[in-house]
Order: structure tokens, then sequence, then C-alpha cells
């Protein structure tokens, strides 16, 4: 009695993971770091603004809604930074409260 | 989307509407402007604006600076056949006393300003409802 090996199985294929997926970077000098950094942004965009309306002054800007959105982006980025910092100081305050 | 990118699309349609404002401007400033000498008529411009193409579904999928929103594609000479006025003593008639106007019909342009009028502040409605949305996030775990 013949018996076949088993030979029409195919290969076995490699499973190829994918590459990891581009995450946000993790702060890496942790959240000291990344609350340094937010505030350098909130005041470029403060100062981006700032320059337009200088702009605007002097008659060199063809578009009046765009310092409109500019100023409007730098307040809107100075309330995130002051959530936060009023977050930060409710949960220190939280721990303060803590019977020893 | 991250939420500057609301303010971003509103931004650039609000400059498309802006542009086309200028342009029916132009227009309505050309009314009377005959041939000057070699020069040809001035014929009517059209704005011809379309959406950013393709960025729809990268920005979907999660794709980081994607330029959504509106932009100009052309602005085009639309051809159409002159005025012509019979006035013999106006210095810019031809031998038989007719005078080419530019074929540009006052009404169309009234109702294009009117619309691109409401268009833009229909984007200004657009973006103050994205801020308001943006601050009340900003309100979550707050009251208490």
């Amino acid at each position: 009695m013949n018996i076949d090996p088993v030979g029409f199985l195919p290969a076995v294929q490699e499973i190829a993971l994918g590459p990891l997926q581009e995450t946000d970077a993790a702060p890496s000098t942790g959240f000291a770091g990344w609350m340094a950094k937010e505030m350098g942004a909130a005041n470029d965009k403060i100062v981006r603004s700032d320059q337009l309306l200088q702009r605007l002054a002097m008659g060199e800007v063809d578009n009046l809604h765009q310092v409109m959105l500019s100023l409007e982006e730098a307040k809107l980025s100075f309330q995130l930074l002051v959530q936060v910092r009023n977050k930060l100081l409710e949960a220190y305050q939280d721990i303060l409260r803590m019977q020893v | 989307m991250d939420y500057f990118s609301a303010f971003a699309i509103s931004g650039s349609g609000m400059s498309v509407e802006k542009l086309r404002l200028d342009v029916t401007a132009l227009n309505l400033a050309n009314v009377h402007s005959t041939r000057a000498g070699t020069g040809a008529l001035y014929q009517p411009l059209t704005v011809v604006s379309q959406a950013r193409p393709g960025a729809f579904a990268a920005a979907m999928a999660g794709a980081r600076n994607v330029q959504l929103g509106a932009q100009v594609a052309e602005v085009r000479a639309s051809l159409v056949p002159p005025r012509l006025v019979y006035e013999p003593s106006h210095p810019d008639a031809d031998n038989k006393g007719f005078v080419a106007y530019p074929g540009i019909n006052s009404v169309t342009e009234m109702v294009t300003m009117m619309s691109a009028t409401r268009a833009y502040e229909a984007n200004v409605a657009a973006l103050n409802a994205a801020k308001v949305m943006s601050m009340k996030a900003l309100e979550i775990g707050g009251g208490n």
C-alpha cells in the first residue's frame, strides 16, 4: 500500500507584519518638556498675529480674514494652555488636601 | 482633522468668495470701457473655483497636514459678443458709427455679488460655530 506524502499543502507563508503606525512622538523629556514646547508654539502664534496686525496697519495685507483667523487661533491656543494649567493646579491641590 | 483645520477650510472659502467679489467689481467698473486704440475689448471675467483635490479621503484616513478647502481653478474671460451702440460722435466709433462696449450683464454681476457676499457670511458663521465648539470643549470638567 502506497501512502503518498502530504504534498498538496502550500508552503507555510510568513505573515509579514506591516510597519508600525506612526503615532505622535511621545514626549521624550516628560510633561515639562511638552508643556514648554506648547507654550513656545502658542507664543509663536501670538507673535505671528501681531506681525499680521502690523502689516494690516501698513496696508500690505490683501485678506482681512487671515488676520482675524490668526488672532482667533492664538486666542484658542492660549485658552487651551490656561485650561491645562487649571487642571494641573486642581490635581495638585487635591494631593495637598490628602491627610497624612 | 484637528480643530485648526476647520479654521483653514473656512478661511480658504472666504478667500475664494472675496476673489469672486473683486472680479465682479472689476467687471462692473468696466461696463463702459471701450476699445482703446489697438487693444482688445475688455471681456468679462468669471471665477471658476473647485475643491482642493483628493484630500478628503486622506484626511478621513488620518493623514496629517492635509490641506482641505476650496481653491480658485482659474479666472476665465468669457467670450461674449460686444454690445454695439450707435454713437457716431464717440471717438472710438468705427466707420459705421457703432461703439463696441463689453458685453457685461449688470444684472448677472449684481446677483453674483450678492451670492458671493452671502457665501462669505456663511463661511464666517461656520468658522464661528467651529470656534464655539472648541471653546465648549475646553470647558469639559469645569463647573465642579
